[in-house]
């Protein structure tokens, strides 16, 4: 029944005595971008978490396309769809950036280790195949000639794009982004805005993004939920979020807007 | 100085060295190498011993297809164990991984030190010999080297190698983009204990007996030594460790006993020294190889 | 039946007493640098030697100097505490060579277990110079004033093995003491907790680290020379076999817990003591199976913290 391409349902998590999420409930729409704001400590990134399979939920249940895929392994998540971006960028730091990429790119096609150890044929189309794919992106984001630099040695902000396009090569239908913006300037959050929308459109990807700078979101996301404390007290389109009396109190103490 | 005997120990040395390198490169400190090898010696020095099927002679020769027939079957059995125990084992991190590898060593050997068909403290001596000198084992133990290097060298321009290196940056970042993580480790495991077995197999017949002591938890950590001095980033590294480390006690005989306190301070001085090992990131780099990974096929879009 | 069975558990108790404090050496450093002293076995040979010497024990036949002693006899007592003190001095050596050097780089952690093992085989193979590879008892001199044996509830107790269980526990309790309610004590807790923060409340943890391995290997020292007197000193490898036994323990009872170092080092005396005299050559397998067991269920260990980590 679910029209849902991602749905959490009363998803709780509970570290010892602390409740970092608590019976968070809503749905993300194939083909949107959906955003997820709240004040430090809301939950957001245990959230992303819970529903990459990084840590399993108390109780609850995240559904993809209806079905239940609760406490399965991220990398069967994944292949599944589902690809992420970290808050804290975790890049294979000893790797090339298209190494990276290539990583991310070994089921796009799959070989076997067998024709790799022999270097068939076939193992030489697939490799040829991913390398295509992987300049693909690398140009895309811009980061072509940084191909073989070690990704550890990149600046920041190449680092960023590196980590999207890492979660790109896995080939998803919903990307999970933890913070993009953080650390970005101005004119390079509003790149990072033209960026996310013309990655849904040429990709065909649904996307869900925490953010703390709300503007951004406002301005890309369809739809948002918005988390305080752990509990989901706000879901719908930017302008109703924006005029939810909870939400306005939440931020009031401040971080939040702008 | 250097004599047959002392290369072929040499190789032997090598091929240890990655066994232990293998799980390393993807992360994880196991120091079970001298369990699969002590499994795979044991074996061979079995089966030669007391199968007559194999066809060891009267005048202690032994027939080169049995050998060789020994050297699967060492690297085939300390597989199936490491499959066995693998899987509960690459569940434990860091530490604790390292010692239950270094438990599962002990257990191994003080079972092979008291089940009755395994010789006990004495072992099994007089295994049959396929090469009347020791000039003769120089020949299958490089071969296994070079096959050895050949597969890692394979690795490192093949997904799974790949896996293996983002697994050892970021297990879980490798999670979330796709890579079954628990199975590449268990590969390493795998192939690093098949590696081991089958060197196994060939040192019992080098040494011509075999008995609990030769795998034990002080060889462990050496052969970790063998890894770090030498290098831990490519299979190069354990190979130039574990040459150099098992000549070193050996040339220093002249000195005496004062030898070992001599190689104690090499292993003490080595990592303040050579932090990352003797076969760097810069050597690698030099000995003309495009970046670590990744053979670049040529490129149907130019940017 | 009972008399035999409160004898094998009081001997277990003695035995997996010094466990605990090997385990304890362990703790102390583990808890301040987050990495395993290799050494420390070495460390307890030392301070097995060292007891040995100090109560006028010479050099065997195959020794570097043989026939050599020093000068002095002391009392047991005396002489296993100045070991003990003597082998800490030698920690701190072994710190300034195979710790400080990495420290000063940020070196990773794989490369404090080289270094360390590297300074245990260095320590090992000099007194296997020095002091030869055969055993060496003690003389039966040392324990004069004690009865042979004692009875205790119906059993006969070795009063060497009262003596091994009440000295680990002394040494246990003092310590627990110490780390609880003495400003060093507590400074170094902190250290191990937060380093961050301990410093910034005036903590030099450059001091307490330097404590940390001075204590590890008093500790160490005193298993050795305990381990001597009540049993013998079979060569320089003993401590290796005590640190590895030490690091099962440490393992079994979850890195960084002492009353986990205390309860692991118990159970496993307890359940090497249990094995039937028939199949006594299993024991050491024992020993890690049952680690290995405890890991399988627990893989932080009985009451080791599980490291969470931040995403």
């Amino acid at each position: 029944m679910s029209t849902y391409l991602l749905e959490v349902r009363d998803l709780t998590c509970r570290f010892g005595g602390l409740v970092a999420l608590d019976r968070v409930s809503f749905g993300v729409q194939s083909g949107e971008i959906f955003g997820l704001i709240g004040p430090n400590g809301a939950g957001k990134t245990t959230l992303f978490n819970l529903i990459s399979g990084v840590t399993p939920p108390t109780s609850g249940a995240v559904l993809w396309r209806g079905g239940a895929v609760t406490g399965l392994a991220s990398h069967r998540l994944n292949r599944l769809g589902l690809a992420r971006t970290f808050q804290n960028l975790r890049l294979f730091d000893g790797l090339s950036v298209l190494d990276n990429l290539l990583v991310a790119l070994q089921r796009r096609p799959r070989s076997t280790s067998l024709a790799g150890v022999l270097a068939s044929s076939s193992h030489r189309q697939a490799e040829q195949q991913r390398q295509a794919l992987a300049w693909q992106l690398l140009n895309e984001l811009g980061l072509s000639a940084l191909a073989e630099r070690e990704a550890g040695t990149l600046a920041y902000g190449d680092r960023r794009r590196l980590e999207m396009a890492r979660a790109l090569a896995t080939g998803p239908e919903l990307l999970l982004l933890d913070e993009p913006a953080a650390g970005l300037n101005p004119s390079e959050k509003d790149a990072l805005c033209d960026l996310i929308a013309g990655l849904r459109q040429r990709h065909n990807l649904t996307v869900m993004i925490i953010e703390h700078h709300v503007p951004l979101l406002m301005r890309l996301c369809d739809r948002m939920a918005v988390l305080d404390f752990g509990v989901r007290i706000a879901e719908g389109t930017p302008e109703q979020v924006q005029r939810d009396p909870r939400v306005i109190e939440a931020y009031l103490g401040g971080g939040g807007a702008a | 100085m250097i004599d047959n005997g002392l290369l072929v120990q040499m190789l032997l040395g090598a091929l240890l060295g990655v066994s232990v390198y293998l799980p390393l490169a993807t992360g994880q400190l196991s120091l079970a190498t001298p369990a699969f090898y002590a499994v795979g010696g044991t074996l061979a020095a079995l089966l030669s011993t007391s199968w007559p099927a194999l066809g060891a002679r009267a005048d202690g020769s032994f027939p080169l297809p049995s050998f060789v027939l020994e050297l699967a079957l060492g690297g085939l059995l300390a597989g199936v164990l490491a499959l066995l125990v693998g899987r509960l084992v690459l569940r434990l991190q860091g530490i604790y991984l390292a010692i239950a590898t270094i438990a599962l060593v002990e257990i191994v050997r003080v079972s092979i030190l008291n089940l009755p068909f395994t010789g006990g403290a004495v072992g099994i001596f007089g295994i049959p010999q396929p090469f009347p000198t020791a000039a003769g084992y120089l020949l299958p133990a490089l071969a296994l080297l070079a096959l050895t290097g050949w597969l890692c060298q394979r690795l490192e321009v093949m997904p799974l190698g790949r896996a293996m290196a983002a697994i050892r940056d970021d297990e879980l970042a490798a999670g979330c983009m796709g890579i079954d993580t628990t199975r590449v480790k268990l590969t390493a495991f795998v192939l690093s204990a098949v590696l081991a077995g089958s060197t196994g197999a060939l040192a019992a017949h080098f040494l011509n007996t075999w008995n609990a002591r030769q795998g034990s938890f002080d060889t462990s950590v050496t052969m970790l030594a063998f890894v770090i001095l030498g290098g831990s980033r490519s299979w190069l590294g354990p190979v130039v460790g574990g040459l150099l480390l098992t000549a070193l006690p050996e040339l220093l005989r002249p000195v005496g006993d004062v030898r070992l306190v001599l190689f104690g301070l090499v292993i003490l001085l080595g990592p303040v020294l050579f932090p990352q090992g003797l076969i760097t990131p810069g050597v690698l780099e030099r000995l003309g190889r495009l970046g670590r990974l990744g053979e670049r096929l040529p490129r149907e879009s130019e940017p | 039946m009972i008399q035999d069975l409160l004898q094998t558990l009081f001997n277990g108790a003695a035995i997996g007493g010094v466990y605990a404090l090997v385990a304890l050496g362990y703790t102390l450093v583990f808890s301040v640098l987050g990495v395993i002293n290799f050494a420390l076995g070495a460390l307890f040979s030392l301070g097995g030697y060292l007891t040995y010497l100090l109560m006028g024990g010479t050099i065997s036949a195959n020794g570097g100097l043989p026939g050599w002693g020093l000068p002095i006899a002391l009392p047991f007592p005396l002489a296993l505490l100045l070991a003990a003190a003597l082998t800490g001095l030698a920690s701190l050596v072994v710190e300034q060579l195979a710790f400080a050097p990495l420290r000063r780089r940020q070196a990773e952690p794989l490369l404090y277990l080289i270094t360390s093992l590297g300074a245990g085989l260095v320590l090992v193979n000099l007194l296997q110079m020095l002091m030869g590879a055969e055993g060496y008892a003690f003389p039966t001199s040392a324990l004069a004033n004690l009865p042979e044996a004692v009875v205790i509830a119906g059993a006969r107790i070795r009063s060497v093995q009262v003596l091994l269980l009440a000295v680990c526990a002394a040494a246990v309790i003092a310590l627990t003491f110490w780390l609880e309610r003495s400003r060093n004590g507590r400074a170094l807790k902190a250290v191990a907790e937060d380093p961050t923060t301990a410093r910034l409340l005036g903590i030099n943890s450059n001091a307490m680290l330097r404590l940390a391995f001075l204590l590890s290997g008093a500790l160490a020292g005193l298993g050795g020379g305990l381990i001597g007197v009540s049993i013998s000193l079979p060569g320089p490898y003993v401590g290796i076999s005590y640190g590895l036994k030490g690091l099962a323990v440490l393992v079994l009872g979850g890195l960084g817990s002492v009353p986990g170092a205390i309860a692991g080092g118990l159970l496993m005396g307890l359940a090497e003591a249990l094995v039937p005299s028939a199949v006594s050559g299993w024991r050491d397998a024992l020993a890690f199976a049952i680690l290995f067991a405890v890991l399988l269920l627990r893989p932080t260990g009985l009451l080791g913290r599980r490291v969470v980590e931040k995403v």
